[in-house]
Parts: structure tokens; C-alpha cells; sequence
């Protein structure tokens, strides 16, 4: 019972990881309707960003260089879109192929990254933050940063969707873009500032990751990518809400897996629950209305 | 003068030209409509018109402002909305915010003008906060209807609003057509029933095989063999 809620802790810490990365994944693909295979190496760059500028360059405090590291992560999504997959998808009238060429960007991203930070353990220079007791849980000081840090960005994410005219006219791009198009929205620049948004936040979830892993390598963020997936198809791709509850799930899920099997496959949790849904329920498991 | 004048309109997509050499002019305060048989091209006119496709020749000048290389986003903004024949509505949105984001593209307090067409359009103020997605077919069209008059637009261009409607709700979506061009809206409607269209109308343009067959007040439509027409044989007036 008691290793049971310290996992159960881990899992609710896993969830915000996940749900940081798996709304950022789920917006994108709300409006460009392909896959981001590229998105875990994005996650990786917020963290490699934040080691950069917290351990090689500038040497700034960490919780300074992160949010400048995960902005930098948001650009990169733009001139990543701009300039490659945006040309890509407007060639290609399947969305498929654009997902392809984002596998090509993935493979460009993690080779150009081992040439930068090697394949070594890479540590962030901040105090080593020791696990407490809070309840039955065990959690780090900084993992809990991080949770609340995740609690207040999907309220805010809520907030801005629900509640302000970009957020609106970013559902109304995800739910018909034509229609988007000639009610006055300007779909291009909206377009820009979700993948923004969606680097952003794979930058934030991969440095979440990170601290959350007390380290980091080249490819500490790729393997998490089918958890993400995971979250993001249970919760029904596209759709943010699901993509917060499927985090909730799936962070849950892989943390608790190591008491009934071994530790070395919770990771492969993630990818079962994917090919289990894909067979069975592809729509994800929170009802959504028909997209157009 | 017309408020809008689209002058020897051609395109269609890609390299394939589906309607050629179109010349169509629409009033205030008048109902202009295109009838055809499937496939005519109505539709291509309709978006091209709008900006979704690019006319390959000709163009679209709606008072006095040519809109003819004008991005499709900025169109609306210019006194031109478009209500598309199908998925016409953003569905997982509500009813409020489908008119929200009708109106985001004029400037200043949107809201009264929101209620102000909600006033009018009685069924869509009762399921205002419920998802479009959710609105009967007739309602759906009247939401999307009323998303593109939160402009104010001096052209409204409607493309089938009564296809797969009942006939009851047919003749509620016509008699709107009918206000919004009584309040000085000049309003152009792609129709497939040819009777309705007469009814309802000032002037009809029939389109045939991507052209502009023939074009006439309703009276001088309805004294043609339009059956015929429609099959490709040369105009008759009806014996
Ligand atoms: N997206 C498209 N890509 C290629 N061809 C198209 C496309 N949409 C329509 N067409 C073709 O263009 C021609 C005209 O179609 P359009 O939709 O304009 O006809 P319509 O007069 O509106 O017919 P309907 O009464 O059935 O709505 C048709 O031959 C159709 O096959
Ligand atoms: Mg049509």
C-alpha cells in the first residue's frame, strides 16, 4: 500500500510532464491535422537550451534559463513550420506525407544534438532538491514547482481558449479551417502562433521531464514520445481537454505498471495503450463532436 | 451602380478551368440567384468570388473596391461574406461564439450587433449556448446565415442554404433571405430548385457547364424551356 502511493505520487508527477507536452502536441495537430514526430526531439531542445544556458553559456540560474529555453523552442516551431513543413503540406494534399518529412526533421534534430551534447549524462546546476514526505507521497520541492507549474499552465491554456479572441479563433482554425479562412481569420498567423505554442510547451514539458529524471540525455525526451502519443490519442487527438485527462491517465498508468511488472518496460505501457486504441477506439476515449 | 460586379470570372482547380468567362452583377436590396444542374460550376463561382479559389481571369469589384487579388481572409473585413454549402458552422463551437468569431473582423463592440441578429433569428437565441455541432440542419444554416451578417456586409453570398432542408424550414430560410435583402443587403443565393428560385428572386443567372448560359429578370426565366436548357440543348421559350 504504501510503495503503491509513493508510485501513485511519481504517476501524478509523470502526469505533468505529460500534460505540458501532450496539449502542445494535441493544439498542432488540431490545425495542420498530421503528426509532429519531430516533437519529442523539440521537447529535447527546451532541456538541452536550458543546460546550455544554465551550465556552458551565460551560466544563468535555472529557472531563468528555462522559460528563455522554451521560448527558444517556440521559435524554433515557427521557422520549423515556415520554413519546411508548411511548404511541405501545402504540395501535399495528404497530411501523411508532411508527417514523414517531420520523421526527417526528428532524425536531423537528434543527430545535430548528439554532435552538440553528446551522448553523455548531462545535470542542470541548480541545488539538489531532496524528496520530502507530503502525505503519503514523496515528492522533490522542484517536482513540485513543476506540478503546480503544469496545474497553472492548463488553466491558463483553459482560460485563453475559452475566454479571449486568439484562443477562440485557434479552435475555430482547428475545427474548419475554410470556414476559418472566409469568416476573416488569418489563418496563417494563427497558424504561426499555435506552433509557437505547441514549442513552447514541448520545450516546457521536456525541461519538466528533466527535472522530474534529475538529469538528462540527447534522447531522454524521444523515449517519451509514445507517453505522450499515449495521452494524446486516449484523450482523443486534437482535443485539449482529452490530451489533460489522458496525461492524468497515462502518467498514472506508467508509474504504478513497474508494481505488477518490470520496471524496464513502463515506458513500453505508453506504446501498448497506443496500439490497443488505435485498434479499438482510434477516436480516443472522450466523446468529441465531428471535426469537419 | 451594382455593389458588386464580377466581370469575365474563369477558374476552377489547379490547371482544370471549370467555369469560364462568368459576368454576374448583384444589387442592393435585391435577391440574385444562380440555378444550374450539378456540377454547373454554381459552387466554384461562389468560392472564387470569395477568394477561396483564385480567378485565373476577370474581376471582383464590390463598391467600387477591387477585391480581385485580396487574400479570402480579409475579404469579409471588405463587405463580402460567404456562407459555404456545407460545414458552414465550426460545430464543436456554440452558437455564441460561432457569431463571436463572425464578428471579430470589424472593429470596436461586436455585442450589439450579436444581439441585435439574435433578435431576429428566434431558435438560435434559445440554443445559444449549446455547440452547433448539435443544431438541426436548418438551424445550422440559419447560424451560419447569421455569422456572416455580424459584418454588416453590403454582399452575402449564400450557397444552397435550403439543400436538404424540409420544406417548412425551406420557406423560414427564404423569408429571411427575403429581410436581409430588404434591409439593403445585396444578396446573391445559389439555388437548385428552379421554381423556388423564380419565387423568391429578382434576377436569375442559369449556369451550364461552367458557363453563364443565359440570365434574365425572373419573369424572363420563367418564360424559358429551363429543362431543357439544363440538358444542354440551346434555350427555347416554353410552347
Ligand atoms: N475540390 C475540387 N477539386 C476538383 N474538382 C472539383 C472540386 N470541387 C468541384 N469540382 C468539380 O467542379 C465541377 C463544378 O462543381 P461545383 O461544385 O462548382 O458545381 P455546382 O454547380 O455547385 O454543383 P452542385 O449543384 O452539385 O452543388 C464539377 O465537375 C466538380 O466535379
Ligand atoms: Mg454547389
Amino acid at each position: 500500500m504504501h510503495l503503491f502511493w509513493i508510485d501513485f505520487g511519481t504517476g501524478l508527477a509523470t502526469a505533468a510532464v505529460v500534460a505540458l507536452a501532450a496539449t502542445g502536441l494535441t493544439l498542432q495537430f488540431g490545425i495542420t491535422n498530421y503528426i509532429n514526430f519531430a516533437y519529442g526531439d523539440f521537447m529535447g531542445l527546451g532541456a538541452l537550451l536550458t543546460f546550455a544556458l544554465n551550465n556552458q553559456a551565460f551560466h544563468l540560474n535555472f529557472w531563468i534559463a528555462a522559460p528563455i529555453a522554451a521560448i527558444l523552442v517556440g521559435v524554433f516551431a515557427v521557422i520549423a513550420n515556415q520554413l519546411l513543413l508548411a511548404p511541405f503540406a501545402r504540395r501535399f494534399s495528404n497530411p501523411a506525407l508532411t508527417m514523414i518529412v517531420t520523421f526527417g526533421l526528428s532524425l536531423f534534430m537528434a543527430n545535430v544534438a548528439t554532435v552538440i551534447w553528446t551522448g553523455n549524462t548531462l545535470f542542470f546546476r541548480m541545488p539538489i532538491s531532496v524528496d520530502k514526505k507530503v502525505g503519503p507521497f514523496l515528492w522533490s520541492p522542484d517536482v513540485m514547482i513543476v506540478m503546480g507549474f503544469a496545474v497553472l499552465v492548463m488553466v491558463m491554456i483553459h482560460l485563453l481558449l475559452k475566454t479571449t479572441r486568439l484562443g477562440k479563433m485557434m479552435r475555430a482554425l482547428s475545427d474548419n479551417t475554410s470556414l476559418a479562412l472566409t469568416s476573416g481569420i488569418d489563418v496563417r498567423q494563427i497558424t504561426n502562433v499555435t506552433w509557437f505554442m505547441s514549442g513552447l510547451l514541448a520545450g516546457l514539458g521536456g525541461i519538466a521531464l528533466a527535472v522530474e529524471e534529475a538529469n538528462l540525455t540527447v534522447t531522454s525526451a524521444e523515449s517519451y514520445l509514445f507517453v505522450i502519443f499515449a495521452a494524446v490519442i486516449l484523450g482523443g487527438i486534437g482535443s485539449v481537454y482529452g490530451a489533460m485527462l489522458g496525461a492524468l491517465a497515462i502518467g498514472l498508468l506508467t508509474e504504478t505498471a513497474p508494481l505488477y511488472i518490470n520496471a524496464g518496460y513502463k515506458l513500453d505501457v505508453g506504446f501498448f495503450i497506443v496500439i490497443v486504441l488505435l485498434l479499438f477506439r482510434p477516436q480516443g476515449l472522450v466523446p468529441r463532436l465531428g471535426r469537419s | 451602380m451594382p455593389t458588386m460586379v464580377a466581370d469575365n470570372i474563369s477558374s476552377g482547380y489547379g490547371k482544370n478551368l471549370i467555369i469560364r468567362n462568368i459576368s454576374l452583377e448583384v444589387d442592393a436590396k435585391k435577391v440574385t440567384t444562380i440555378v444550374g444542374p450539378n456540377g454547373a460550376g454554381k459552387s466554384t463561382f461562389a468560392k472564387t468570388v470569395v477568394g477561396l479559389l483564385k480567378a485565373q481571369t476577370g474581376s471582383i469589384v464590390v463598391n467600387g473596391d477591387d477585391l480581385t487579388k485580396v487574400p479570402a481572409y480579409k475579404i469579409p473585413g471588405r463587405g463580402l461574406a460567404y456562407v459555404p454549402q456545407v460545414q458552414n458552422v465550426f460545430v464543436s463551437m456554440t452558437v455564441q461564439e460561432n457569431l463571436e468569431i463572425g464578428g471579430f473582423v470589424t472593429k470596436g463592440n461586436t455585442h450589439d450587433r450579436m444581439e441585435e441578429i439574435l433578435a431576429t433569428f428566434k431558435d438560435l437565441e434559445k440554443a445559444r449556448h449549446k455547440r452547433a455541432g448539435f443544431l438541426s440542419g436548418g438551424q445550422q444554416n440559419m447560424l451560419a446565415i447569421a455569422r456572416a451578417l455580424m459584418v454588416n456586409p453590403s454582399v452575402i453570398v449564400l450557397d444552397e442554404p435550403t439543400a436538404g432542408l424540409s420544406p417548412a424550414y425551406t420557406n423560414v430560410v427564404w423569408e429571411e433571405i427575403g429581410r436581409i435583402a430588404e434591409s439593403g443587403t445585396a444578396v446573391l443565393v445559389v439555388e437548385q430548385n428552379v421554381e423556388r428560385a423564380i419565387v423568391h428572386s429578382d434576377y436569375v443567372h442559369v449556369f451550364v457547364a461552367g458557363q453563364n448560359h443565359v440570365h434574365g429578370t425572373k419573369e424572363e426565366i420563367a418564360q424559358l424551356d429551363l429543362a431543357s436548357i439544363f440538358l444542354g440543348r440551346s434555350e427555347a421559350t416554353k410552347s
